[in-house]
């Protein structure tokens, strides 16, 4: 019983996981941009929850996801649309840049204490299935994550931009040679990147019942850790990176002597340092890299 | 339809073009030939919108198109298949043809274009849900032609349709530009292989260490000396194959 009960936690913690890396992953598979700022979308999806407390929760999901879309957008319009013939350590430092800037943004206006936010507590009480105490909030991550992959599938294989998108991430001078337009492949990037943020601030702040503006820095960290894990590039790999680093966090948290429990995260990250010297590509190399010549 | 005038491109420091011009009427296959790092394909790449300029004109069909970005190219009816096919190797075969259409929303016109294309190439038919990686050279550079095609190009840029590619190969493409010239279609066309490129352009054009050297009639080109000489410039004594 307990095995089952650990696996759910770590299904929908790998789950958050997935979501992120996959915002990490899907800008990195096509502009060669490490978006560390990321994390902050992540945060001001949550400071948007906390603005508009008291509204219904529907309001107060939706307008979180449009705003943090729309930030999304600017970041892409007024950083990184214009370093787009940089190289990929420029696009790296700007968004360190943008990340710190946002921060600082948020540091001034509220503070750097958390500050708590009721939003969809209800999902932290657990229903009964079969035995098994599983907090709802699990189950609705778990539902969420998985309807929202599915959606990004068909998009990639279905949709117009979607297929222009796949062939822009495996080799953009071409796309550009067919017609794809290139503002319009990282706009539409973006837009994702940002929904994909604004669901792992509901999360985090349903979760954690508070803001703060830092909330995004260890999110980002872990998924950019995914990302590498699963393949840098490859979209189905950082969702499997994903999933892999909430199996593991979870597992070394329930199976580790409790007296090292503390040091959890020291040994995800060192499993993972191991993992990578022996396959430093990651779980799946994108395709394009093995092609025949 | 296309015209180039003293066009003038460096890669930081190296100097790739320095004042080319030529001009490709409707109609017309012309090729571009020269030795390796002649500066051939920064031509193509050049016209079609990847690199810039850094002096001289780009005129297509009748206006400036200097500077001008490679979707807006596209659009107008130019397209580049460049050298080594960059087919979409994760991509099915049916979506890198479908590619071709990017700047296109005619759905059944679209739709009329595969079917044509896919009879120029029946060997594509087979293939359409494979993924385009697994496809021998000789097939996807078939499928790069095929995918410039779908855009309704007025003028094809041809960069190296034949290297890497077996003899056989080579000759099946190169029927298929011939029977693209009596579609109309515009075409020049970049090459290595002296032969090939003579035999298929109406006129030729030489360029060595970024500069035209000679150009002219391809049958009147073919086996003079001032011919071998503009090609192989110092390495005099050599003779054309």
């Amino acid at each position: 019983m307990i095995v089952l009960q650990n696996a759910i936690d770590a299904i929908s913690l790998g789950a958050i996981y997935a979501l992120a890396a996959l915002g990490i992953g899907l800008i990195f598979s096509i502009m060669r941009l490490i978006n560390f700022a990321h994390g902050e979308l992540i945060m001001v999806g949550g400071f948007m929850l906390y603005g508009l407390a008291g509204q219904p929760y529907i309001v107060m999901a939706l307008a979180a996801i449009l705003v943090v879309s729309i930030l999304a957008l600017g970041m892409e319009r007024l950083a990184f649309r214009p370093l787009r013939r940089a190289n990929p350590a420029t696009l790296l430092i700007a968004s360190f840049a943008v990340s710190y800037l946002v921060q600082h943004i948020v540091l001034i206006t509220f503070g750097a204490r958390p500050m708590g936010v009721d939003f969809m507590a209800q999902l932290g009480e657990s229903v009964d299935i079969g035995g098994l105490r599983v907090p709802r909030l699990q189950i609705a991550t778990i539902i969420v994550t998985l309807a929202l992959m599915g959606g990004l599938a068909l998009f990639f294989r279905r949709s117009r931009v979607g297929v222009q998108m796949r062939a822009a991430a495996e080799d953009f001078t071409m796309a550009r040679l067919v017609g794809v337009r290139a503002n319009l492949v990282f706009a539409v990037a973006f837009a994702i990147s940002g929904v994909l943020a604004s669901i792992v601030s509901l999360y985090l702040v349903t979760q954690t019942g508070s803001v703060s503006y830092k909330m995004g820095v260890s999110m980002v960290l872990i998924a950019f850790v995914a990302s590498v894990i699963g393949g840098m590039g490859s979209l189905t790999g950082a969702a499997l990176g994903g999933f892999l680093v909430g199996i593991v966090s979870v597992s070394l948290q329930a199976y580790l002597p409790v007296d090292m429990r503390p040091y959890r995260d020291a040994f995800v990250f060192l499993l993972f340092i191991a993992f990578l010297l022996w396959r430093p590509q990651g779980l799946l190399v994108r395709r394009a890299d093995r092609e025949r010549v | 339809m296309l015209a180039v005038g003293n066009l003038h491109v460096s890669y930081g420091s190296i100097v790739a073009l320095r004042g080319v011009s030529l001009q490709v009427g409707e109609g017309e296959i012309v090729a571009v030939i020269g030795p390796n790092g002649a500066g051939k394909s920064t031509l193509l790449l050049t016209i079609a919108g990847i690199v810039r300029a850094k002096q001289g004109s780009i005129e297509f069909a009748g206006g400036s198109v200097t500077g001008a970005a490679p979707e807006r190219l596209v659009s107008s009816g130019l397209s580049l298949v460049p050298e080594g096919r960059h087919i979409f190797g994760s991509l099915t075969v049916a979506e890198n043809i479908a590619l071709g259409a990017t700047t296109r929303s005619d759905r059944a016109a679209i739709a009329a274009d595969t079917e044509r294309v896919l009879d120029l190439f029946p060997v594509l038919r087979e293939r359409l849900r494979q993924r385009a990686g697994k496809l021998s050279g000789g097939e996807q550079q078939m499928l790069a032609i095929a995918r410039a095609l779908l855009a309704k190009p007025r003028l094809l840029l041809l960069d190296e349709p034949s290297l890497g590619l077996a003899p056989l190969v080579v000759k099946q493409v190169y029927d298929s530009i011939e029977e693209l010239r009596r579609g109309g279609v515009t075409i020049l066309i970049v090459e290595q292989s002296v032969g090939r490129a003579l035999k298929v352009a109406d006129r030729t054009y030489v360029l060595n260490s970024g500069a035209v050297t000679i150009s002219g009639r391809s049958a009147e080109l073919q086996g003079t000396a001032a011919f071998d000489t503009a090609y192989f410039g110092a390495m005099s004594g050599a003779r054309a194959p």
